[in-house]
């Protein structure tokens, strides 16, 4: 190769020199930001996460799979996965192999940064072609990749359902700049290398171009535009990427360590809270996860419009959208890049002033320790099988309005041999959760302070629950040492697995309903269908586990009303009865009473479920 | 030839839109879904507020609609409209002709094991206002006899007023049922408890404030403003009531040998099935819409097909028969207007 300008320079690299140091220069000040903004721990914790060889492999996994491969996509749907990797990973090629080039055949223009993107233009070939003749192949087969992604996306604008999505984000002002900028670049470069392709070569893309558009290409007077286009394409996509949803390719690129790093979300605006808020590629994938997307009105309140209002501080917005939600977590479940749409809501509303705060310091614990202090006189320590577990049962609120759960609860223990005791057999103090989701972290810590008292004065060694909101709470923010916090479904299944209850099967079709916080919140899935599956037929709805649909009757909603739920509960049961079940379980005492309202046939619990079997058994 | 009209549903609605047509020489033909007549009022044992056994006014009520034609277990499988003209095919397979189609189907009691928190059908010392009438009547149930009651509670608005149970109506009656059901048992039980749990008293009827005060100055009857939140079980079988009291402005705790659940009326499915097929717009309330809710109640906005009692929304008795006889004259002005 052999360079054809002495100075290795022209006026058309000037507005992409603009746009990268702009960029450079934005996303260096950000991420300093946003690490001064994380506490002082995390920051530590961050620091040394980065010297931890173990996070490191994961962090450089991660920066592949995640930002290049769009792995989460691939998963979801192959031509939305092929479209994002295609444009990534090709674009990431192209500069990886033009710094090669560069690097190989002028090395002494490593320093000058806009050499490797406009390489072609400064050089020409020479006899020793063929020894780079592997590289242009190389380039010009990523240009098209990359150009195949283009018109992949192109037709994802029109049609959206062929990539596997319903519905999709209705793009901002500077979305839509940035998106005909990066569409525009590619085209572009290939026009723009064709024209060099004669004089510094080039491969089966740009030769054949040369070749085709012959008469327009061999005028030189047309051939400085085309790269001063090229260029200002480039300077605008990087000087609108800050304020556009591309902003997610450099935030990224740091989200993934931090998340590596263990670090969650503490405050509603700044540090990891921030960095979410940037990291959102506004792809819509939590528009179609949305439980309240079955009513159009609700599509604008899904995590991809708090984060576009969050950027925009819209404060009015920003509180309507977090207020609505079910907090189902979904949408955190299936975002590609990890933002966590739930975490988020529940930090914006912890920020909020309120004038009155409930007091529950006067609640006397003392009463209800004495109560429950059950399993302190017994001498058995013995704790290695349920055979002589103390089993503390805490039923919750939302059990003691479906008193069935209870009842059967305690009936299937009982019939089981179990040693157990009601927590909150005359009344008892809530879990904290529902206090934890309106933001009201103060409030819960009291309550959690009060229950661990409880427990921890009751010498029980298991604490049994029903209600997967409390199990949630009690597995994630208590602290009991040496005491097993642990869900009716897995406890059965144990039980189930050591012989201690005898089920009778029998040809009911049941079909089971993930709940939100047992689900994704504590990643229960496999005790409760291995359960049922022993009492009967065990059918799937059309989208369950990781992507059950909430069935609308959450306590995280603060301002979804009794009516406006209706739908999103008719829409979770048309969901879970198309393989038609005879009955539908599940393992929440909200869930049941939500869908026994609507639903066309018996909703019921597991532990009745069970306690029927084993009665069954017995007669 | 005399006109035909069908009647749906042979409760005491149907029964005395048939005595005044046949009064009014007219061929009545009462369709009843069940094996005998009388609907929910058959069932009770003795009405406000002046103690009328039931059985009496159904029997008197049969009595005089005894010419009419009657068929028992039969329902209607289809109604399809001719020229003028309604076809009513019933599930025996009989298939009659009229002009006149009369909607007296009534309702449904609420099912009460909706509202789990409630423990009806889960705990065995809780019964419904419907079953306490059967208590009364056959003096049977296993709940109330061989027990020793010294505490029972009422909840009022069960299943109405309650959006979460998908009825938003007031069911009207059960204030005063349940204030007549505390005074009879009361009577039953001189040395029992007796508390009411109510949100709001509707006592809107001749004599019912009477009896509300007699209820309170004569038989010392507790009444508590506040809404039932949970009820629980204790080893002994009795029901732990939880609630809370919203004029002392505290929750209250009470252990009751017997609760019993005032059902409310909701809307009959049967006759949502019956009106779709001819297509009979349904209120939001899920009752039968009216053409107009002050004038004319009693019609619909169909030719020929009008509405008598709680096929429209709660009624008490007395209001059923009157629109009972409101609508034999609707259809008895419109006979004589068409012969003219």
């Amino acid at each position: 190769m052999r360079e054809i300008y002495l100075s290795g320079y022209n006026n058309f690299v000037l507005p992409f020199m603009l746009g990268m140091i702009f960029v450079l220069s934005w996303c260096i000040i950000g991420a300093i930001r946003v690490i001064l903004q994380l506490p002082k721990e995390d920051r530590k914790r961050f620091f040394m996460s980065l010297v931890n060889p173990k996070i490191m492999l994961k962090n450089i996994r991660d920066w592949f799979c995640d930002c290049l491969f769009h792995v989460k996509l691939w998963k979801r749907n192959k031509l939305l996965g092929y479209m994002h990797s295609s444009i990534a990973f090709g674009w990431f090629m192209i500069i990886v192999i033009g710094h090669i080039e560069v690097f190989l055949y002028t090395p002494e223009r490593v320093h000058q940064i806009w050499y490797p993107i406009f390489f072609r233009y400064f050089v020409a070939v020479t006899e020793s072609t063929m020894k780079g003749s592997f590289f242009f192949f190389l380039m010009d087969f990523f240009l098209l990749v990359i150009l195949s992604g283009i018109t992949l996306a192109i037709i994802k604008r029109v049609r959206s359902r062929l990539f596997g999505m319903r519905r999709t984000t209705r793009a901002s002002i500077t979305d839509l700049i940035g998106l005909y900028a990066l569409w525009s670049i590619f085209p572009l470069r290939l026009l723009a290398e064709g024209f060099t392709a004669d004089i510094s070569g080039g491969s089966f893309l740009t030769k054949s171009l040369n070749g085709v558009l012959h008469s327009f290409l061999s005028d030189h007077m047309n051939m400085l535009p085309t790269w001063w286009a090229y260029s200002i394409a480039l300077g605008i996509f990087m000087c609108i990427l800050p304020f556009s949803r591309y902003m997610h390719i450099p935030a990224e690129i740091l989200l993934i360590p931090m998340r590596n790093a263990g670090i969650k979300v503490r405050h509603a605006r700044k540090g990891f809270a921030k960095l979410q808020v940037y990291s959102c590629p506004s792809c819509g994938v939590c528009i179609d996860a949305c439980p309240m997307g079955a009513v159009k009105a609700n599509i604008k309140d899904t995590t991809v419009y708090l984060n576009r209002q969050i950027k925009r501080y819209n404060e009015k917005r920003i509180e309507e959208i977090s207020d609505k939600c079910l907090l189902c977590g979904k949408c955190t479940a299936l975002c590609p890049v990890g933002v966590e749409g739930d975490r988020m809501r529940i930090a914006q509303r912890s920020i909020r002033k309120y004038n009155l705060s409930p007091d529950y310091s006067n609640i006397d614990e003392n009463m209800l320790l004495e109560r429950c202090n059950k399993f302190v006189s017994s001498t058995n320590n013995d704790v290695s099988s349920t055979q002589n577990q103390k089993v503390l049962y805490f039923a919750g609120c939302m059990t003691a309005l479906t008193p069935v759960i209870s009842k059967s609860t305690q009936s299937v223990l009982q019939k089981a041999g179990i040693k157990f005791e009601m927590m909150d057999k005359d009344g008892g103090i809530c879990c904290g959760r529902p206090m934890l989701m309106a933001g009201r972290k103060e409030q819960a810590e009291e309550m959690v302070a009060k229950n661990t008292a409880i427990i921890k004065a009751s010498g029980a060694d298991t604490l049994l629950l029903s209600c997967p909101i409390c199990y949630k709470i009690f597995k994630e923010k208590y602290h009991l040492e040496g005491i097993e916090v642990i869900h009716h479904t897995e406890f059965f299944d144990r039980l189930i697995n050591e012989g201690r209850l005898s089920i009778k099967g029998s040809d009911t079709r049941f079909v089971y309903h993930d709940p939100c916080e047992l689900g994704r919140g504590c990643g229960v899935y496999e005790e409760p269908r291995r359960v049922i599956g022993r009492a009967g037929v065990l059918v799937e709805a059309d989208k369950n586990g990781k992507e059950s649909i909430c069935c609308g009757g959450s306590l995280g909603s603060l301002t979804l009303s009794f009516e406006r739920r209706k739908a999103l509960t008719e829409n979770a049961l048309n969901n879970l009865t198309v393989a038609s079940p005879d009955v539908i379980a599940t393992a929440c005492p909200l869930c049941r009473s939500t869908f026994n309202r609507y639903s066309d046939r018996p909703v019921k619990d597991i532990a009745e479920i069970i306690d029927e079997a084993t009665r069954r058994k017995n007669r | 030839m005399k006109e035909i009209v069908v009647i749906i549903g042979g409760g005491i609605a149907g029964l005395e839109a048939a005595s005044q047509l046949l009064k009014l020489g007219y061929t009545p033909i009462i369709v009843e879904k069940s094996g005998q007549l009388g609907g929910h009022v058959a069932q009770w044992n003795r009405l406000f507020p002046d103690m009328t056994p039931a059985k009496d006014l159904v029997s008197d009520l049969i009595a005089s609609s005894k010419d009419a034609n009657i068929f028992l277990n039969a329902e209607i499988s289809f109604i399809n409209r001719l020229k003028d003209n309604y076809n009513v095919m019933l599930s025996n397979g009989i298939s009659i002709i009229s002009r006149y189609i009369l909607f007296t189907t009534g309702f449904r009691l609420f099912e009460a094991q909706k509202k789990e928190e409630y423990g009806y059908g889960i705990y065995n010392q809780v019964i419904t206002n419907a079953d306490l009438e059967h208590w009364f009547n056959t003096g049977k149930d296993d709940r109330i006899n061989g027990k020793e009651i010294k505490s029972i509670g009422f909840v009022h608005c069960v299943g109405s007023r309650d959006e979460k149970a998908r009825n938003s109506q007031c069911s009207k009656v059960c204030c005063i049922t349940a204030i007549k059901q505390a005074i009879e048992m009361k009577e039953k039980f001189p040395d029992a408890e007796i508390y009411c749990f109510y949100m709001d008293l509707r006592l809107f009827g001749k004599k019912f404030e009477d009896f509300y005060i007699k209820a309170q100055r004569d038989h010392g009857i507790h009444f508590i403003r506040g809404r039932v939140s949970e009820v629980s079980e204790n080893i002994d079988g009795n029901v732990i009531v939880k609630a809370e009291d919203t004029l002392l402005g505290k929750p209250i705790k009470v252990t009751l040998n017997l609760l019993v659940l005032m059902s409310g009326m909701v809307c009959n499915p049967d006759s949502t099935r019956s009106a779709s097929m001819l297509s009979l717009p349904i209120d939001s309330d899920g009752f039968l819409k009216s053409s107009d809710n002050v004038m004319h109640i009693t019609s619909s906005p169909r030719n020929g097909i009008y509405y008598a009692g709680a096929c429209t929304g709660p009624k008490t008795v007395p209001e059923t028969l009157a629109e009972a006889r409101s609508a034999v004259l609707e259809i008895h002005s419109r006979i004589i207007g068409q012969q003219k």
